[in-house]
């Protein structure tokens, strides 16, 4: 074999074995490397990025300014809604004062009503006062300590006791009534028909008191209904 | 002789590409045009050595010049703002297309060739046979 021919030989063997290797490089670098991290982009690449970038914080901040708008508006209902809860309380406690679920105080009349020897008090007495006492515009009604409310009943339970709201109650029958004092006791003393002659007339014991300051405890009872919805 | 440098050649650069570090991917795409450079190279060196005017000379010049060419082409195409691989990729897939069909012309002649001449030879064959 010549020398040349042995040069040549080498020579492209090497040249391939470049050629190859350089091939290989290609590859590899192709195979590993992320597009789409930053190291590897080109300048007009990155720069696209960039005005991306920028449009995206753009409509973030366009958003975030959207939502600060929007927190103003729930701000300001929420402080409305703040008011009218308010308003509900008050509706709220107006509504069980008349239900008689809350303690009341306020000027009118105590009216008790004693059994004597001869007469005992029965609970149709105790009816017709109640009616009159709202007739005459009483607000609240307890009767020994029984808050008067829309089911309330007043029963004879034999000759013993009187049952009101469940509970039994005996003599003396204190019965409290907050309203206007002069419209209660003027309703109530009637001559010869109002309610406290005719009583004594039938010799019961029947005695009213104006008080100033008469304090009614709520109805400890349940309200709730059942069957009617 | 030649094909076994070849092969040795692949099989030792393949072994040193793969455990070579990669290179930065900016420069991949220049690496990329040598390579197809190169690779026009080797189809012309083929076809010239089919043809039977293969030289040395002009292969390795050829080989490793128009590579370093096309690397600065597409480097003056950067600055310059011109997409100038796309031209070196034309032109250098272009000619190793052609070279290819001078290859497979070739290859496709010398079958031809071959299989008329054991035709020949059988009819010729047979006609002794017959006559025999």
């Amino acid at each position: 074999m010549k020398k040349g021919k042995i040069t040549i030989t080498i020579t492209i063997g090497l040249t391939f074995l470049i050629l190859t290797a350089v091939i290989f490089i290609q590859f590899k670098t192709i195979n590993q490397t992320d597009i789409t991290s930053l190291e590897n982009m080109r300048e007009d690449e990155l720069r696209t990025e960039i005005s991306n970038f920028k449009q995206k914080s753009e409509e973030i901040s366009k958003q975030i300014e959207e939502t600060n708008l929007k927190i103003a508006e729930y701000e300001e209902t929420i402080s409305t809604d703040k008011e009218a809860s308010e308003l509900l309380e008050k509706e709220l406690e107006q509504q069980n004062n008349l239900l008689g679920k809350n303690d009341v105080k306020g000027s009118g009349v105590i009216i008790t009503l004693t059994d004597t020897k001869e007469q005992k008090i029965t609970a149709q007495d105790l009816r017709e006062l109640l009616n009159q006492l709202k007739l005459a515009g009483a607000e609240a009604i307890s009767i020994n300590g029984q808050r008067i409310v829309y089911d309330s009943y007043l029963v004879d339970i034999g000759d013993t006791y009187i049952s009101v709201n469940g509970e039994g109650i005996v003599s003396p029958y204190e019965v409290k009534a907050i309203g206007n004092p002069t419209y209660l006791e003027s309703g109530l003393s009637k001559k010869q028909y109002g309610y406290i002659d005719t009583k004594l007339e039938e010799g019961k014991d029947v005695v009213l008191t104006r008080q100033d300051n008469i304090t009614i405890n709520k109805y400890n009872g349940d309200l709730n209904m059942e069957y009617a919805t | 002789m030649v094909i076994i440098a070849i092969v040795i050649g692949c099989i030792v650069g393949a072994l040193i590409g793969l455990n070579a570090p990669i290179i930065s991917y900016t420069y991949s795409g220049y690496l990329a045009i040598a390579i197809i450079a190169a690779l026009d190279s080797v189809f012309g060196g083929i076809t010239s050595v089919l043809k039977g005017n293969f030289d040395f000379k002009v292969f390795i010049t050829g080989f490793f010049g128009n590579a370093i060419l096309s690397i600065l082409l597409t480097w003056l195409g950067v600055k310059l703002n011109v997409d100038i691989y796309l031209a070196a990729i034309v032109v250098f897939v272009g000619r190793m297309f052609t070279n290819l069909a001078i290859i497979r012309r070739y290859y496709i002649e010398k079958w031809t060739k071959k299989t008329v001449k054991e035709e020949t030879k059988n009819e010729n064959e047979k006609k002794t046979m017959g006559e025999g």
